[in-house]
Parts: structure tokens; C-alpha cells; sequence
């Protein structure tokens, strides 16, 4: 008997029109690793809901169809049973710790006493899962005081620790940075392994393909398909359903290295090398035409926070007719280099000049039509009751008129592709969405420089593939762009020139063929090489290999 | 610890850090129930003086500084409306030019400060002392509602987390060309836009949060244990039933005589 069976699954949210699900089937059995692909608005989360019971026994709607675990029925359960069954993750791992418990080990705890579970079966439980996930070393630490990837792995270990029979992980790594999301896999990895029954969610085409046994590819709450990972990503659809395919399937089409006797190509990277190609590294990143733009100066900059923590260092660049990507670990002192450009925090020595003018004389308000700068969450900033006002808000607040600055919105609405949601109200659109809102309600104020924190993050390949557009168009109208990123893949798309920082200096600033090249750089500042570097560099590899005597 | 907790750890622990929590719960209520019923100056300065001693014998008594400075501006405001203003003024204490300050108000007022310094100070022997997750474990495990012991424990941790929330919403707005710095009038216009953002985010972490806490079996019906054991304490009987028996016979002199 299959472990998870679901039949002709149907759902609407209250208040909504269509469906989020719609006629979907398929089987689990134990021990199997099921990948989830999708767009944005696929329906890959609310899937991951119906599977632990949240769907509908939280979020209410219209349901039909059935969900069977172990074959008991999920709508006939009550959700306690159905959790003490499945065990779910989500993207934030912010708000998945309770809030009450004071150290990591507690935190595990938490769910324990609410099975009711004896103090011996706790304590035993608790140290296996912080074994497993690695985390013993924290275990004394306050939940609150962790990075975003330990908070990650601290959840799945309360999780796991309550021994579910299915683990459901939806995009479990989508806020973390690369370091957070390594951990996170390995973690995933390791379950998948020893015999764990998993679903996830995931972006990351690449892991999806490494780990699920198989994939359902999901498209408008619709099931597309159901099959292995070679099966699906060899799908000539697959970009028209918003999926961009693994790097290493990319390339294999480029190259034409197919498996004849099956048509497939492969989705690995393993799998990949076992054909026989070359793939030079030169084209591998993008050149942009340079434009004149607005110049930005920073000398000498440096920058402690009161309590004399130090995260600049002397630096000198100059930022300048090209767009720009600026690159590191977390805490390297990007977002604190971009928020001293904006004047949102003052240097404690050394100034930037921005087209003559010193950041120091200024207020970031004033500097509003100069300098734009989008923020990573869009929820941070949005409060209007439509998205139309809310993109208005920025060129009121900077001297527009409101004829102009409606104007202005509904021209950047259109560039991010929200024409026709201006009258929705912001938070009912997707997260991927009011992201999009928040580039435009940026752009809707006609900066000179435009600065993004994290724009492709949480964003699917359509999303992604509107970000290049619009960073291209305003390189073409002589705005000066640049962009923190984790991306590394997107930066070598994109971008011509790139900055690598690490702990408060300027490691690297040059060509972004370049900055990958350095491998000792790279090392240094700890970054992965794009996917296409990574694959270069190995056949390189096994040329040299070859060819030795 | 971005918490909002006081708790001062002590490495080797104090008599007080070993208290149980019930036992400092009830010296709390009854030191601040005497220095009440107690009317002369002399017998409330001395219930003072035993919960300062406390302090001192639970190596915390520097940390109390700073929250009595806090509560410095309602101190002296009773100082100064009772001083000056008391109705039964007559004798006069001190004349500094046109301003007068009157013995009776002052003793009112002086009486009133010693009471508001004890109340400080025996919370002081409590908060400072326990740990909050400690205080609320023994209060669900004497039949407090977990769910009760729940919300008071996340306040103490998501109210900071809110703080910090509230400043990266700031530097959005500001990017928007939201001024925030300046007159009076610039910081009203700027109040919205800031507060909206901060209740929105507000709800939609709460909402996930309950999805968490569904996930983590928080609605089950079922009998909840607990992971820690609270430790028997030793002298807790006798403590409270001193405490006990002290506040009774207080209570009790003070309606005879």
C-alpha cells in the first residue's frame, strides 16, 4: 500500500475564483524523494498544505478529491493527527520557532510536550535530532540569536524530532543565503538517504534533480506530469510553464548530448560528464556596452556601528556607466556600503560623492530622485490599499504632482508587468509579485542610480527573466545600476563588472569573467562559481588529466 | 540576547538564583502588601532595607540602578506635587524664593517613594533573578493555561523582534523619500506609513506562526508534559509558610492597633 495516495485533489481558497489545485493524483510510497516544480503561482504550496492538513482544515475553502496517508483520510482527521503523521517546513524559518522557548534545545521540546511524551523519550529525541542536523554546538543558544540557515536546520530538527512519517519541505532554502541553503541541503541530503519519505518544493532545479526519485511538475494547479527527473527536464515546454530545466540539462541540449536509446538528456552533474564535450570559458559571461551615467565616488569609506563594530574598511571604488554586481558572504558589508550611498546611515570616516553631491549633506528622502534603492522584502514597505497607490507613494513624497506621478507609476507597472493588477490591493498578489511592486515603486521616482538588495531572490525563471529585461532597459536610458547578489549564476548573466567584498574590504572589482577565474579569490571571500564556471573548470580538469602522460 | 528579559546569570548562582520562583512570587506580594499596610516611615524604609539586602545577597543589586532611574520621573514628580501641593500644607519645610515646599506633603510624598522603591526592588529580587521560561514553567506545571504561559513567554521574545522590524521599515520608507527626521509635524505625516507596514508584517508572521505552531502539535488534545523537572527546593515550604505568617500578623497588628 502506497504511503501518501492523493485522488483527485480539488481546492479553492475562501474568497478566491479559481482553482489552487485542481484534479490532481498521484502516489507516494515509503522511502521515496518526490520533488515538486513549478512556477510562482503553480500551486506548489498549497499542495505542500494539503498534504499535511492545513489545506482545509486551517485555510477553510472548497475541497474535493481525497487525501490519504497511511489510508486514513485527511479530511475526516483531525489536523493534530495528521501532523503527528507529516511533518512540515516552510520558507521562513523566522516564524516557524515557537517564540517561547529560550534555548535551541528547548525550542525541540516544544513540540515533544505537546505530544506528551515522557521527560526520558524527550531528552533522548533531542539529542538525536541536534546530532543529526548538527547542531549540538548551538544547543544552549537563544533560537532568536541564530543565522538563517541554523534557524532553518533548528526547525527541521524540532520537526524530525517528532518522528513523522512523511517530511514536507516547502522551498525550504528560498530566504536563506548560499552558506544557509548548503546547510540546509546537506541536511536534506543526509534524510533523503536514510530512507526518509520526502516532498519538496523547490527553485533550485539543480537539487531537485540530484535528490527526487521522482518530479511532479505542476502548472496552474494542474498536474503536468509525473516522472523522473530526466523525463521532465528534457520536457521542450518546460520554460513556457515557467521552469527553467537544471543548468547541466541547459547545456546538454546546447550540446546535443542526449541518451539516444531513451531521448532523455541528463538533469546531474555526474551525469553530465559522462559525455565527452568542451565547453571554453570565454562567452561564459555577459559584456555590457558602457553608457555615460551618474558616478558615484566613495573614498576612503569606513564604517563602525555605535557599539564599535567595524564592518567598512578604507574603501576606494568608483561605480560608474556600467551595471555593477557586488557579490559576498553575509556580513561582508555589502548592504551597509549601499545604505551609506542612499545616506540612510553617515561614515564614520572617509565620504561618498554622488555626481558632485556629498552623501553627508544630504537626507535619504532628499536623495530620493537620485538614488533608488530596492530593498530585499517589499513587505517592509507597503501599506496602500492598491497597488497603483502604492507605486504613487514614492514620487509624491518627492515633489511630483499627482497627474506626473500616476503617470509615473502606471509606466513602471507596465515594465514590471503589472498593468493589470494596478487596482488589486498589494498583499493580494504573490510575494514574487510585490517584490515586482517594490522594484516599480522605486523606478516610479526616476532615480539617476538604481540599487537592488537581493532582487532574485524567491523570484522563479520568469521572474528572473523580467529582472534582466529591466536592468537592461535602464542601462539603455544611461541609469546606473547595481545589484547585491547571491546569485551567482545571474551575475555572470548580467552583469560585465563585479565587486566581491569580504569582511569590510574590496577583495576583487573588475571584469566578472575575471572574478570567477581567481579561484583563490573566490575561496577567499567564499563564493560558489556560477554553475557554468563549475563545469568548465571540471572538464578543464579532466583534459589536463587526460592528456598527461 | 535581543530578548526583553532582566535575568542577570550568575555563574555560581546565588541563594536567590536558587529560590524557587513561587517563593520570590510570594515575597514580592507580601513585601509590597506591608510596606502598604505599614503607615510610619521607620517600618517601611526597614521592609526596603530587606529586599535591598536581597539584592545584595543575589549579586544583583547594581542591575536594580537603572530601572530605578527609569521610574526616576514618576519619583519625582510625587515628590513635587505632594511637596508643593499637598491640601494639608501647613508647616513649612525649606523656602527657596517664591517656592515653598511643605513638611506634611513631604512626608506623604517621602512615604509614597519608599513604598514605589520597595515595590522596585522586591520585583527586582524576583525578575532579576529567574529565569522567565523558569517563572512560567513553574506557574503552567501549578495550573496555569500553557497557552497563557505561551503568550507571555513569546512577548518577552517577539516584541524585540518587532523592534528590529520597525527600523528596516524605516530605511524603506526613507528610500521612498519618506521623511523621517525633523519637525514635529514631519514626524506625524511620517507615522503611517511606517505603522502600516510594521501591523501588516505584524499579522502575516503571526499567521505563519500559527501554521508552526499547528505543525508542532500546539492544538493536540492530549495530556502536555514537560521537559524540565522543576527542582524541589529545599527551604520552599518553610519560606513561604514564614512569609506567610509574617504578612498575617502584620495584617492582624495593624487592625488591632
Amino acid at each position: 500500500m502506497s504511503h501518501l495516495r492523493v485522488e483527485q485533489l480539488k481546492y479553492r481558497y475562501p474568497n478566491q475564483t479559481g482553482l489552487a489545485l485542481d484534479g490532481i493524483t498521484f502516489t507516494v510510497n515509503k522511502g521515496e524523494f518526490i520533488g515538486i516544480a513549478g512556477s510562482n503561482t503553480a500551486g506548489k504550496t498549497t499542495l505542500c498544505h494539503a498534504i499535511c492538513g492545513l489545506v482545509p482544515h486551517f485555510f477553510k475553502g472548497a475541497y474535493g478529491g481525497r487525501v490519504l496517508i497511511d489510508g486514513n483520510e485527511v479530511l475526516t482527521s483531525t489536523l493534530s493527527d495528521v501532523t503527528s503523521k507529516v511533518g512540515f517546513i516552510f520558507e521562513n524559518p523566522f516564524s516557524q520557532l515557537s517564540g517561547a522557548k529560550f534555548t535551541v534545545a528547548d525550542e525541540i521540546a516544544f513540540g515533544l510536550e505537546n505530544l506528551g511524551l515522557s521527560r526520558e523519550e524527550m531528552h533522548a529525541r533531542i539529542q538525536d535530532s541536534l546530532h543529526m542536523l548538527g547542531i549540538e554546538h548551538i544547543q544552549r543558544k537563544n533560537p532568536f540569536d541564530l543565522s538563517g540557515g541554523q534557524m532553518q536546520r533548528l526547525a527541521i530538527a524540532s520537526v524530525i524530532a517528532m518522528k513523522p512519517e512523511i517530511l514536507v519541505l516547502d522551498e525550504p532554502t528560498s530566504q536563506l543565503d548560499p552558506q544557509g541553503a548548503r546547510e540546509v541541503f546537506n541536511i536534506v541530503e543526509k534524510l533523503a538517504i536514510e530512507g526518509m519519505t520526502i516532498v519538496m518544493a523547490e527553485q533550485k532545479m539543480e537539487k531537485l534533480a540530484a535528490y527526487s526519485d521522482r518530479i511532479l511538475l505542476l502548472h496552474e494547479g494542474k498536474l503536468v506530469q509525473d516522472g523522473d527527473p530526466s523525463t521532465i527536464f528534457s520536457r521542450d515546454d518546460l520554460l513556457e510553464l515557467g521552469v527553467e530545466p537544471p543548468i547541466y540539462t541547459t547545456i546538454a541540449k546546447k550540446y546535443g548530448l542526449c541518451r539516444n536509446q531513451s531521448n532523455s538528456f541528463p538533469v546531474t552533474l555526474e551525469e553530465l560528464l559522462t559525455f565527452e564535450f568542451n565547453m571554453p570559458l570565454e562567452g561564459l559571461s555577459s559584456t555590457s556596452e558602457k553608457q555615460s551615467t551618474s558616478v558615484i565616488q566613495a573614498e576612503e569609506l569606513s564604517f563602525s556601528y555605535p557599539d564599535g563594530q567595524k564592518v567598512l574598511h578604507t574603501i576606494s571604488i568608483g561605480l560608474s556607466n556600467e551595471p555593477i554586481a557586488i557579490i559576498g558572504q553575509n556580513g561582508a558589508g555589502k548592504t551597509t556600503l549601499v545604505k551609506l550611498i542612499k545616506a540612510l546611515l553617515r561614515p564614520s570616516a572617509g565620504r561618498i560623492v554622488i555626481d558632485s553631491i556629498d552623501a553627508k549633506d544630504t537626507t535619504a528622502a532628499k536623495l530620493a530622485k537620485k538614488v533608488g534603492l530596492i530593498f530585499q522584502n517589499p513587505d517592509d514597505q507597503i501599506f496602500k490599499r492598491t497597488v497603483l497607490e502604492e507605486v504613487m507613494f514614492g514620487p509624491l513624497h518627492s515633489g511630483f504632482s499627482k497627474e506626473e506621478a500616476k503617470k509615473m507609476a502606471l509606466l513602471q507597472l507596465e515594465a514590471v508587468g503589472l498593468s493589470d493588477k494596478a487596482e488589486e490591493n498589494p498583499y493580494d498578489v504573490s510575494l514574487a509579485e510585490r517584490k515586482l511592486i517594490g522594484v516599480a515603486s522605486i523606478l516610479a521616482m526616476d532615480p539617476e542610480i538604481i540599487i537592488f538588495d537581493e532582487p532574485t531572490m524567491g523570484q522563479d525563471y520568469q521572474g528572473k527573466l523580467r529582472l534582466k529585461e529591466i536592468i537592461a532597459d535602464l542601462h539603455s536610458k544611461g541609469k546606473l545600476v547595481i545589484c547585491i547578489l547571491h546569485d551567482m549564476d545571474f551575475v555572470a548573466d548580467v552583469f560585465g563588472r563585479t565587486i566581491v567584498m569580504s569582511q569590510g574590504k574590496v577583495l576583487f572589482d573588475g571584469p566578472t569573467i575575471e572574478a570567477f577565474s581567481h579561484q583563490d579569490i573566490n575561496r577567499q571571500a567564499q563564493i560558489e562559481q556560477p554553475h557554468r564556471f563549475q563545469i568548465a573548470r571540471l572538464l578543464q580538469e579532466r583534459r589536463g588529466f587526460v592528456n598527461q602522460p | 540576547m535581543r530578548s526583553m528579559t532582566l535575568y542577570v546569570h550568575r555563574e555560581k548562582g546565588s541563594p536567590l538564583h536558587r529560590m524557587d520562583p513561587l517563593t520570590k512570587l510570594l515575597y514580592v506580594f507580601t513585601s509590597v502588601i506591608i510596606s502598604y499596610v505599614l503607615a510610619d516611615h521607620l517600618s517601611v524604609l526597614l521592609v526596603l532595607a530587606v529586599s535591598i539586602s536581597l539584592l545584595i545577597a543575589g549579586k544583583v543589586a547594581r542591575f536594580i540602578l537603572p530601572i530605578i532611574s527609569v521610574s526616576f520621573v514618576l519619583l519625582a514628580s510625587i515628590l513635587i506635587v505632594q511637596g508643593f501641593f499637598h491640601p494639608d500644607r501647613a508647616t513649612v519645610l525649606w523656602e527657596i524664593g517664591p517656592i515653598t515646599l511643605y513638611k506634611e506633603g513631604f512626608s506623604i510624598a517621602f512615604l509614597i517613594l519608599l513604598r514605589v522603591l520597595n515595590m522596585v526592588c522586591a520585583f527586582g529580587v524576583l525578575i532579576l533573578t529567574t529565569k522567565p521560561d523558569e517563572l512560567v514553567e513553574t506557574l503552567i506545571q501549578k495550573g496555569l493555561s500553557p497557552r497563557f504561559g505561551y503568550v507571555l513567554l513569546s512577548v518577552l521574545q517577539i516584541v524585540p523582534q518587532m523592534m528590529t522590524l520597525t527600523g528596516k521599515i524605516m530605511d524603506s520608507q526613507r528610500a521612498r523619500g519618506l521623511e523621517t527626521e525633523g519637525s514635529l509635524w514631519v514626524r506625524i505625516k511620517s507615522f503611517i506609513p511606517l505603522l502600516g507596514p510594521v501591523i501588516l508584517r505584524s499579522l502575516a508572521e503571526t499567521r505563519e506562526r500559527s501554521i508552526a505552531l499547528e505543525v508542532r502539535g500546539f492544538n493536540a488534545t492530549g495530556k502536555r508534559t514537560r521537559l524540565h523537572r522543576i527542582q524541589p527546593y529545599k527551604y520552599g515550604f518553610a519560606l513561604k509558610a514564614l512569609l506567610a505568617v509574617v504578612l498575617l500578623s502584620v495584617i492582624v497588628w495593624r487592625i488591632w492597633s
